[in-house]
């Protein structure tokens, strides 16, 4: 335990933007009580692991994270909360290296049950209060761009998706309270904000949908920019296309296709076809010519033909997509794709999914190939004496050489050729003097 | 005096069985109190039984007016569910959650649209919510199913609406797979379909449709498994 009366508090983070922007959100709740953030190998007194339960990859992840940290730190409070503390609740409480098992919808409350316990009461996590919304806005950070959350949970029930389970019933965000988290995000210093949720495309606060929120979002004052983090293809109309005319909205969407077999979209019970994902794309890229999307695909889903793979295949190619979020299926328990038949060997995904990244990587290239001669505002989120590095408009990687650039800052940028490959591919470019 | 007046959460999830109407051997509905659950016709929920870890999604067989909350279920051989179901008597307890989905029509819609319905076996159960719902509505429901027996409740609709295709006897008002009898259907431009059923059948149906030259944005579809 640490000598003086500052507690050390460590983060460890796995899985989507969502999670990401909880720790956030705690990590300035915990700074605000005067907590000092540190590394996990840096003795914290507490640990926090937020976990991930998407895929068994997830799961392993996880397990190995909370394992590596209570190892490492015997003598710290462990606090174990994400979505595998709501699917493998009782494991977890039943682990004698983990102090305390948060579920998600309690999870805002972590830092009263960490002070209860370090001042001597007996606080058990369920008489944490439940609230989804409860976060502070990000102040003290992990990123430099911040998420503003504005809807939890998804009644979609996609037959292959525990997230429903573990996340609970679709719930969205007052439009004021949004917007108050908005506006302190940008006096807390952000530049960016990212539109985060679970399925965000289904926010619905009264008579406000998506559209009318991001709307007012974009009108609230400060110089900022906005980004919609993962966004389901259904329902959009010209309206949501319109808006991104708007100086403040960044020309990107990671829009989620999952299968490019209609066949197998309708296993999934995704709510949409190919033929509707390719009218959204047609749509902005009618508009927006260089609109960059990206997307998640799952290889492997239980029937997928080799004549259904190839679909996807095509369907990758044809949409030009920059980046593909690969996941070969894994079983969830108690989804409806986990009694269907005809699972796939996991050599067959394994080699799926190779094909699909070999893709992913060659739509990169081209398409970052022809960005080059453009100009892209960066926003740094590193920086040296002589190099900075951050993300363009279009959420595109840009590397520049800059002398004393700070974080946190804006600068225009010719884009002038490539530099490394695959994963790791990024556009080099040179300052443009104001 | 002052009382001190503790806050008592009722759990309202859990519902008695108040009837099981047996609709073929191995077809039954589960009648529910309504109570106080709002719902839009077309819309399902999560149906758990009271004590195991499991449940499954069921569409709304009944109407928003009815008395009762309604589901339709088939018992799967050898499945884990159905045959736990089939098992339940008049006062046993399943657990409710929901609804969910947007599967359906806004109520000007069902006053002044055309519509088709399209269901394979228990996919029926959304339609029938829909009709009961809204009465007046102008629709046309393409049943497919194995045996002329699995039409559920088909007294229900009018007779000249209702169109049973069954695939192994001769029954029917078409004898084959209701994808054959849409085939060589003509309908009017405007009209909605709401497909119901096995995603097989959903994917068929589909194809035939754009053929014809609808929209996608005119076909609705909800899939069952």
């Amino acid at each position: 335990m640490n000598s003086n009366n500052t507690k050390k508090i460590a983060f460890k983070t796995l899985g989507c933007r969502l999670n990401q922007y909880e720790t956030d959100a705690l990590v300035t709740d915990f700074d605000k009580a005067g907590y000092q953030l540190v590394g996990v190998d840096e003795s914290p007194d507490v640990v926090v692991v937020n976990t991930c339960t998407v895929t068994n990859q997830s799961d392993q992840k996880s397990r190995t994270t909370i394992s590596q940290a209570a190892r490492a730190n015997n003598n710290a409070v462990v606090v174990v909360t994400g979505c595998m503390a709501n699917n493998f609740k009782e494991k977890l409480e039943s682990q004698d290296n983990i102090t305390f098992v948060v579920e998600n919808n309690r999870k805002s409350s972590i830092l009263s049950l960490v002070d209860a316990h370090f001042s001597g009461e007996i606080l058990h996590p369920e008489q944490l209060p439940q609230d989804v919304f409860r976060y502070e806005p990000v102040r003290k950070s992990l990123h430099t761009r911040s998420a503003v959350k504005i809807q939890d949970g998804c009644d979609n029930f996609c037959t292959f998706c525990i997230i429903p389970m573990v996340r609970g019933r679709a719930v969205s965000r007052p439009v004021a309270e949004v917007l108050e988290s908005v506006r302190k995000t940008i006096e807390n210093g952000f530049k960016e904000i990212v539109i985060t949720g679970v399925n965000i495309g289904r926010y619905e606060d009264r008579e406000a949908r998506f559209e009318d929120l991001l709307a007012q979002v974009l009108e609230v004052p400060g110089d900022f920019r906005v980004r919609i983090s993962s966004l389901e293809p259904d329902g959009f109309g010209d309206r949501f296309v319109q808006l991104f005319s708007h100086p403040k909205l960044m020309p990107h969407l990671h829009l989620c296709l999952q299968s490019g077999s209609e066949k197998t979209l309708l296993r999934m019970r995704r709510m949409y076809d190919v033929e509707q994902f390719r009218k959204t794309i047609n749509q902005f890229r009618s508009v927006y010519p260089e609109f960059n999307f990206t997307t998640d695909i799952i290889v492997g889903f239980p029937g997928e033909t080799d004549e259904e793979f190839q679909q996807t295949l095509d369907a990758v190619s044809e949409f030009n997509f920059s980046h593909v979020h690969t996941f070969k299926y894994s079983v969830r328990k108690g989804t409806r794709a986990e009694r269907m038949e005809n699972h796939i060997p996991e050599k067959i995904k394994t080699a799926r999914s190779a094909q699909i990244r070999e893709l992913s990587e060659e739509n990169k290239l081209r398409y970052y190939q022809s960005l080059i001669g453009k100009t892209q505002k960066v926003l740094v989120e590193k920086a040296t004496r002589t190099k900075a590095s951050g993300y363009g408009d279009l959420f595109v990687p840009v590397e520049f050489q800059a002398k004393d650039i700070q974080k946190n800052t804006i600068h225009t940028v010719k884009l002038t050729g490539l530099s490394g490959e695959g994963e790791k591919l990024v556009l080099v470019g040179e300052l443009v003097p104001n | 005096m002052h009382l001190i007046k503790h806050e008592i959460k009722i759990d309202e999830s859990f519902y008695k069985i108040e009837e099981i109407r047996q609709l073929t051997n191995e077809t039954f509905s589960l009648k529910l109190p309504r109570a106080r659950f709002a719902f839009k016709a077309g819309q399902h929920i999560s149906l758990g039984i009271h004590g195991d870890y499991q449940s499954r999604e069921y569409s709304i067989y009944s109407g928003e007016n009815d008395e009762n909350l309604e589901v339709l279920v088939k018992e799967v051989d050898n499945g884990y569910f159905t045959p736990k179901l089939r098992k339940l008597k008049t006062g046993d307890l399943v657990e409710i959650h929901g609804p969910f989905g947007k599967f359906g029509m806004e109520p000007k819609d069902a006053e002044t649209g055309k519509f088709v319905f399209i269901a394979s076996g228990t996919g029926i159960a959304p339609f029938r919510s829909m009709v009961r719902t809204y009465p007046e509505i102008d629709y046309t429901l393409i049943h497919g199913v194995r045996y002329s027996t699995e039409a559920y409740d088909r007294h229900e609709y009018a007779s000249d609406r209702y169109i049973l295709c069954s695939s192994r006897d001769q029954k029917g008002t078409y004898t084959g797979r209701l994808t054959g009898y849409l085939k060589d259907c003509t309908f009017s431009p405007e009209t909605h379909f709401y497909l119901c059923g096995n995603s097989d059948m959903i994917f068929d149906a589909l194809e035939i449709l754009k053929d014809k030259g609808f929209e996608r944005d005119q076909i609705h579809c909800e899939v069952y498994f």
